[in-house]
């Protein structure tokens, strides 16, 4: 049996190991089975340990989804997100009729109506003549 | 402002990488409600001293420091700190989701829950992260041999466990809880 330690064969399931030392360590473990089957062992408990961190975020994102719907869902009779939607489209539709009855901002460009007209009180000046 | 402007970019990237800090936070403390009061109190360190942030680094990287820190600073005003790294082993379990199959890799819970914190957070860093040795090192504030040793011991820990072979030596996958500045020379 060739001797390889833990320490390389970590280092190559986890793809820390150069190309060089990669190719002779895949020689080393076609021609020797125990050797195999520990590095086949190594990647199996890495893949266990892969799939556990991910049902720990699982959990940890369902928790941040589920905030997420209780937020856009809360309101007090219908949910936020409706109410806000119906109050802008009544909006929208309330200043289209206006304007369409002649209601719309009043316009002050050239060619476009008069300006308004401003007219300053005029106050004497007091006359120095004695 | 240059403080408006850090907070523009640190929080937005925070909330963002929300699960994983919860993630972190839970496997560190080995318990939920242990973990968000640890995070919450970590982010609030954060925004306060986000100027400390430096553009250019991942922020995942700088974001897992500050955790990790304030974990270490509160251990370390505690009476009896290995006390408070115990494991409840029903709590840990609890901070795994079980998916459609009902499925719950007990064997491998019950190895996590039985290592050391740094240990822990050196697999979630490296496994569940994916992030180098150097990231991980950075972040646990050790060299990256540190984390190399670490990992060829808990490695062979677990595989001994979950095959037929006998299990490593006790001593060698027994750690400290404080930093181990003089590990990776031993």
């Amino acid at each position: 049996m060739t001797e390889l330690s833990d320490e390389l064969l970590v280092a190559y399931v986890d793809g820390q190991l150069a190309r060089k030392q990669i190719r002779a360590v895949d020689k080393v473990l076609e021609q020797d089975d125990v050797l195999g089957a520990r590095a086949d062992a190594l990647k199996h408990a890495h893949a266990r340990l892969e799939a556990a961190f991910e049902a720990i975020l699982a959990g940890e994102e369902a928790d941040v989804s589920a905030a997420k719907l209780v937020d856009e869902e809360d309101g007090f009779w219908v949910p936020w997100r409706t109410f806000k939607f119906v109050v802008a489209s009544a909006g929208l539709i309330a200043a289209l009729g206006l304007a369409a009855l002649g209601y719309g901002w009043p316009v002050s460009a050239p060619g476009l109506g008069s300006a308004p007209q401003f007219e300053l009180p005029v106050t004497p000046q007091p006359s120095n003549a004695n | 402002m240059q403080a408006t402007d850090h907070y523009d970019s640190v929080r937005p990237g925070l909330v963002a990488m929300l699960p994983r800090l919860k993630r972190f936070a839970d496997v560190l403390a080995a318990d939920r409600a242990a973990g968000r009061s640890l995070l919450a109190r970590a982010l609030q360190y954060m925004l306060a001293q986000q100027y400390l942030y430096q553009r250019g680094t991942a922020l995942d990287v700088w974001a897992y420091s500050e955790l990790y820190r304030q974990w270490r600073h509160e251990l370390s005003s505690q009476s009896e700190p290995i006390a408070q790294a115990r494991v409840d082993d029903k709590r840990f379990g609890a901070l795994f989701h079980i998916d459609e199959d009902n499925y719950l890799d007990a064997p491998v819970i019950a190895f996590l829950g039985g290592l050391p914190p740094q240990q822990r957070l050196t697999l979630l860093l490296v496994y569940g992260d994916g992030f180098e040795h150097e990231d991980a090192a950075r972040i646990l504030d050790v060299t990256p041999e540190t984390i190399a040793a670490r990992l060829v011991r808990m490695s062979a820990a677990l595989t001994d466990r979950l095959s037929a072979r006998p299990p490593a030596q006790a001593a060698a996958i027994v750690e400290t809880l404080y930093p181990e500045g003089l590990e990776a020379s031993q």
